[in-house]
């Protein structure tokens, strides 16, 4: 079964490389997967996103028309992302930055305070790994331990040292508690 | 015992016919760079990427293996040839058209990247194979079929000094300009066309001559008018020259 | 469900597959000119090359990227450039000249939104320019067209030997977003043997006479039995390299025909089909020149319409009206430019032509 995930944000906030985490993951799994990132003039001021979509057979459109997990890490994102969440599907939110609006009720919700979990963690910029752990839990359709394998690969030399951390970040994310859905 | 004073150079084709139209300075420019090719001992490695326009037919009588750009793109196709075969010695030979109105961001940008070989410039101040038209080195004031009441700076801008341009690229080894219309001149020339292939051998950078040459069909003009033309006219604004010369420098 | 094997995969962007893959093809020099949404080939090229002690050059234009390559494959080099819609305008003289030399050029285009600058956006309005040509005269460009990052890979290798086998320009035609987009791809080594090109590769005239690659022909007779044996070689081509792939064309009333990232889509959009009782089937040229001509020709005595999908405003689908030659109807489902058209809406448009 084909499933489809946007990562979307502020640029500097790491989704493009989140969504190649978990695509390298979901490929690590045995899985089909693309990734395709917003590009040019959608780059710039607003939002950046990338989807991914991962299933067991050969990926068709790399680009649908509505999502089965959203993560928005700011509040651009959540707006702009809103309608395109399918039915059943699940919107997860930094709540950090995100306003806790229900504006649909066809669809579940998760709103987390992403960027202050990071925070605590000790590097807001492991935000974008942090939300990987609670697509993780949410989904129930890629593992720890394969997001752990895909950052190692996909982390470059220079920010190897930061691996510990980024692994911190996805268990914070894997384990915070998910009451909401 | 006699002695042999005069030979088609070695680099020649045996069976090359005289193409170029009477009193054209083509044909004393090409056979020069055979003559060079010979004491240079490169014909067996040499590449040629050809122009179009008059200058195109160089590779009817040098027996060298040759590719034929379009319009204005030798230098592209020598950069080409040169970075995909290093060892080879590497040449373009082509009008100021092709060289400096069409390719003239082709020559610029070869000299500044420095490319490691060699180029001719013959300079006749029009269009010569499309009957005459005005051309990049046109002099100021010089009638052609295009400025019919002759150059004005106003109308049409100035011509440009090539050898002046190419030397001011800090990858060029080598600049000169040079003119064919005296014996003198044309041992002056063969020696800046060996200092222009020699600098690419050493691997020291761009070598350039402009050859300041005659079109006396276009020019309407006998050979002998058409090289006083040269001296009186084209040399006030063309100054000869070495304008470049890393090699003296040490 | 066919599992992904992933011990010998990389996640990799298509542009960055691509120049991947010419290097592992033996690609000895590229020259390029920056233009989205391709960038990232000439990118990943400028340091690997030069850490291959292979040729690189940041060209001035396009104009001139596509002379360097001449150059280069005048000497037998294996040799490359990439470039995208507006820019591949620029590169149509030296195709056209490429193809009279009849010289090995690889060209990587990168398809995005046109006429003139347009945007940057998915689009596949390059399929006349690559399969018609922009440049002068009667010539033929090999065009190959991928749906896949895998295949990004898997025709560029291809595009180096038919470019070498044929001597003749060939153009792997992607779009934005096979570019941008990333898939698990596995590069696997080189399969195609090396062409011997000695006979004619310019080398300097070591022991023999000069050779001169050229495209003029002074004599009027001369450019015609050139242009015969020119297109003697093509008809080879035709018959030896038509590539396509098909997908329940055999009992199918209605055949979708999409090329590259868009007969993704095409092919779910059939599977919906099929689902719903309507016997659809697909066509995927992979080869655009040479096209499938005879294949359509020999499915439409059996299919009862045609339908053509593009991201453009109908092009492809002009061909395939050649192939079938008014036998069957031949519709037109297009979206101007973007991403290809999603597979519920293909769906909609198939029920509308039905």
């Amino acid at each position: 079964m084909e499933k489809n995930f946007i990562i979307a944000g502020f640029g500097g906030q790491g989704v493009l490389l989140a969504g190649e985490v978990l695509a390298t993951a979901f490929m690590l799994a045995g899985k089909h997967v693309t990734w395709y990132p917003s590009y040019g003039a959608e780059m710039r001021g607003g939002t950046v996103n990338c989807e991914v979509v991962a299933g067991d057979e050969e990926v068709s459109a790399v680009n649908k028309l509505d999502t089965d997990f959203i993560v928005a890490l700011n509040q651009a994102s959540f707006d702009k992302f809103m309608k395109k969440i399918k039915k059943g599907g699940i919107m997860i939110a930094n709540s950090s930055l995100v306003k806790e609006l229900k504006t649909r009720t066809d669809m579940n919700y998760i709103f987390a305070p992403i960027t202050k979990l990071a925070e605590e963690l000790g590097n807001i910029k492991m935000a974008n790994i942090l939300a990987l752990g609670i697509v993780a839990k949410a989904s129930k359709m890629i593992s720890l331990e394969h997001l752990i394998d895909a950052l190692d690969r996909v982390l470059p030399p220079h920010r190897k040292n930061l691996l510990p951390l980024n692994i911190k970040a996805l268990k914070i994310g894997y384990e915070y508690d998910l009451l909401p859905v | 015992m006699a002695t042999q004073v005069f030979k088609i150079p070695d680099s020649f084709k045996k069976d090359a016919k005289y193409s170029f139209c009477p009193g054209c300075d083509h044909g004393v420019a090409v056979r020069l760079v055979g003559e060079v090719l010979d004491e240079l001992g490169v014909r067996e490695n040499t590449i040629l990427a050809a122009s179009i326009g008059c200058s195109v037919t160089i590779y009817d009588f040098l027996n060298i293996d040759a590719i034929e750009a379009p319009h204005g793109r030798a230098m592209a196709e020598a950069t080409g040839v040169k970075r995909a075969r290093p060892d080879k010695f590497v040449f373009t030979y082509q009008g100021d058209g092709d060289f400096a109105s069409i390719g003239l961001a082709e020559s610029l940008n070869a000299a500044l990247r420095g490319e490691n070989i060699s180029a001719i410039c013959i300079n006749n101040t029009t269009y010569g194979m499309t009957g005459g038209q005005l051309g990049p080195t046109t002099l100021v004031g010089q009638v052609t079929t295009t400025s019919p009441t002759g150059r004005n700076v106003e109308y049409y801008g100035y011509p440009i000094k090539i050898a002046e341009h190419i030397a001011l690229c800090d990858g060029t080894a080598f600049s000169a300009r040079v003119s064919l219309d005296t014996v003198a001149n044309i041992k002056k020339a063969k020696q800046a066309i060996k200092k222009a292939f020699e600098v690419q051998i050493k691997g020291l950078g761009l070598g350039f001559v402009e050859i300041l040459s005659t079109c006396p069909t276009n020019w309407k003009m006998t050979p002998e008018q058409a090289h006083e033309r040269v001296r009186n006219e084209m040399m006030k604004t063309f100054v000869p020259g070495i304008y470049k010369d890393v090699t003296s420098a040490v | 469900m066919t599992q992904c094997m992933t011990d010998k995969k990389v996640l990799t962007k298509g542009n960055y597959a691509i120049a991947q893959a010419a290097i592992l093809a033996g690609c000895e020099c590229y020259f390029g000119y920056p233009i989205t949404p391709q960038s990232e080939i000439g990118e990943y090229m400028s340091g690997k090359m030069q850490e291959l002690n292979r040729g690189y050059v940041s060209a001035e234009s396009e104009l001139a990227a596509i002379n360097m390559v001449i150059g280069a494959c005048s000497t037998g080099a294996k040799a490359m450039t990439s470039s995208s819609s507006c820019a591949v305008s620029l590169m149509q003289e030296g195709l056209s000249y490429a193809t009279s030399d009849q010289l090995p050029v690889v060209l990587v285009s990168v398809m995005r939104g046109g006429p003139g600058l347009g945007n940057i956006y998915p689009s596949q309005g390059d399929y006349f320019q690559s399969t018609k040509g922009g440049g002068n005269g009667d010539y033929k460009l090999i065009v190959l067209a991928p749906s896949t990052v895998q295949e990004c890979v898997d025709l560029t290798y291809k595009a180096f030997y038919l470019a070498h086998k044929y001597r003749n320009p060939t153009v792997l035609l992607a779009d934005g977003l096979l570019g941008q987009m990333m898939e698990p791809v596995e590069f696997k080594e080189y399969p195609y043997p090396e062409i011997d090109n000695s006979i004619w590769a310019l080398t300097g005239a070591k022991g023999r006479d000069g050779r001169v690659i050229r495209s003029y022909a002074p004599l009027a007779e001369d450019q015609c039995v050139f242009l015969e044996k020119l297109y003697q070689k093509y008809k080879t081509i035709e018959e030896n390299e038509t590539e396509w792939e098909e997908i329940g064309t055999e009992d199918a009333d209605v055949i979708l025909v999409s090329f590259g990232s868009t007969s993704r889509n095409v092919k779910t959009a059939v599977k919906m089909c099929r689902e719903k009782g309507i016997k659809a089937g697909l066509l995927r040229p992979i080869t655009l020149y040479p096209f499938p001509n005879n294949r359509l020709k020999e499915l439409a005595k059996k299919a009862k319409k045609f339908i053509v999908v593009e991201v453009n405003m109908g092009q492809m689908v002009n061909d395939v009206k050649l192939a079938v030659n008014g036998e069957v109807p031949v519709e037109l489902i297009h979206k101007p430019v973007g991403a290809p058209p999603a597979p519920e809406e293909i769906l909609e448009k198939i029920e509308e032509l039905l």
